[in-house]
């Protein structure tokens, strides 16, 4: 019996699906089975990031109605046999499936898989709603800027409304030069607004972009910082307990200095 | 306006924080046992204590009265209310309460003073 967790945000664009492609294939890539359901109907690109695109011929649409079998409608990643995508439909939009269908999908999915990875959609209306029905646990994204803190606090207050107690915060993007300058929020401060526990910091990195573009996570690249905290992230998802990793490249100079002196 | 005029001084105790997007609203008094975030609101007929920090807009004394008080352990609202009053923190100017502070109607105006659990003047607006 697997795991239903659902990446969500409120606010768009801090990066749910990077988030939702980096955690899946990094958990693949430890040799667990996964699954990631894209439910962002009418506007899909977690295929896209995936490099998955024109492998889609059935969609979530389709197997909620029963167009196709769910098996058809899953395709399989290239670079790990135990990696799947459940793609949305770009015809149809958010009124397409129904939060009922959603937690029966979830319930199948659970069955085969280690964990189901469910991409949300920006907002809080009915995309959000079918997202999160049929999720046990969440993880929250947020960037460091006080729009999206604000919106992850709303998200978080409807995901604890919905018995979905105790999400997790991934806060992305951060700039420890920014920071250390005082020109962007601190870990601390978001940590004190939101009050829940953190699941990982992941790093502004250029590599994410081409990553993107490409369509290969930034988790499988061992030079990007933010695939390490991806990864990092992964594992502290299975249970590992994996401390945050240093941020700022003089610390983690030194770090290693004195870890070759043995100091 | 010398009563204290509150039509139901019953008090409900909150015990979570309120997070963007809720809102608490009673006709007495609202005690809240963690934070008020930036986007939620707490409207009570009577006072409001915040044992926290309180970044939302907090209204008290909705529905006329002015003795009514705001007070939390950190008191940085967004928008603050008693009565028909409403003041903000001044545009370009933050500060930060080391201290639990008290806002409550003087002469007509907001005012926001330390507060101090010893001294008895602010004893009279809890009976009320």
């Amino acid at each position: 019996m697997g795991e239903v967790i659902v990446v969500t945000s409120g606010k768009g664009g801090v990066g749910k699906t990077t988030t939702v492609a980096n955690i899946g294939t990094g958990l693949a890539a430890e040799g667990y089975k996964v699954v990631l359901v894209d439910t962002d109907i009418g506007l899909r690109n977690l295929d896209v990031v995936m490099g998955l695109e024109n492998r889609i011929v059935y969609d979530i649409v389709d197997v909620v109605s029963g167009n196709c079998r769910l098996k058809q409608a899953l395709i399989k990643d290239k670079r790990f046999e135990e990696l799947y995508l459940l793609p949305a439909a770009q015809t149809k939009d958010k009124t397409a499936i129904s939060m009922e269908q959603m937690k029966e999908l979830c319930a199948n999915l659970k069955n085969d898989f280690d964990y189901v990875i469910i991409d949300c959609p920006a907002g809080i209306e009915m995309g959000f709603k079918n997202a999160i029905a049929g999720a046990e646990k969440a993880i929250v994204v947020t960037t460091p800027e006080v729009s999206a803190v604000r919106d992850a606090d709303r998200i978080i207050g409807l995901l604890e409304a919905n018995d979905l107690e105790e999400p997790k915060l991934i806060i992305n993007r951060i700039r420890p030069d920014m920071v250390k300058r005082g020109d962007m929020m601190d870990i601390d401060d978001m940590i004190e607004i939101l009050a829940i526990d953190l699941l990982g910091v992941v790093p502004e990195d250029e590599l994410i972009v081409i990553s993107t573009n490409k369509g290969e996570p930034a988790v499988l690249e061992k030079t990007s910082k933010a695939g390490q905290a991806y990864k990092n992230i992964s594992l502290r998802i299975t249970g590992e307990n994996v401390p945050l990793m240093h941020l700022e490249s003089h610390a983690g100079i030194m770090k290693k200095l004195r870890k070759l002196l043995g100091v | 306006m010398a009563d204290c005029n509150i039509p139901d001084t019953k008090t409900i105790l909150i015990q979570r924080t309120l997070r963007s997007g809720q809102t608490v609203r009673y006709p007495g008094h609202i005690v809240i046992m963690g934070d008020v975030n930036p986007g939620a609101e707490v409207i009570a007929g009577g006072n409001i204590v915040v044992l926290g920090h309180l970044r939302g807009i907090a209204h008290a004394g909705a529905g006329g009265n002015q003795q009514a008080i705001v007070a939390a352990f950190k008191l940085e609202p967004t928008q603050l209310r008693i009565d028909n009053h409403i003041t903000r923190a001044p545009d370009g100017q933050k500060w930060h309460p080391k201290q639990p502070e008290i806002a409550s109607i003087k002469n007509g105006v907001v005012v926001i003073e330390d507060y101090h659990s010893s001294g008895d003047k602010h004893l009279t607006l809890y009976q009320a």
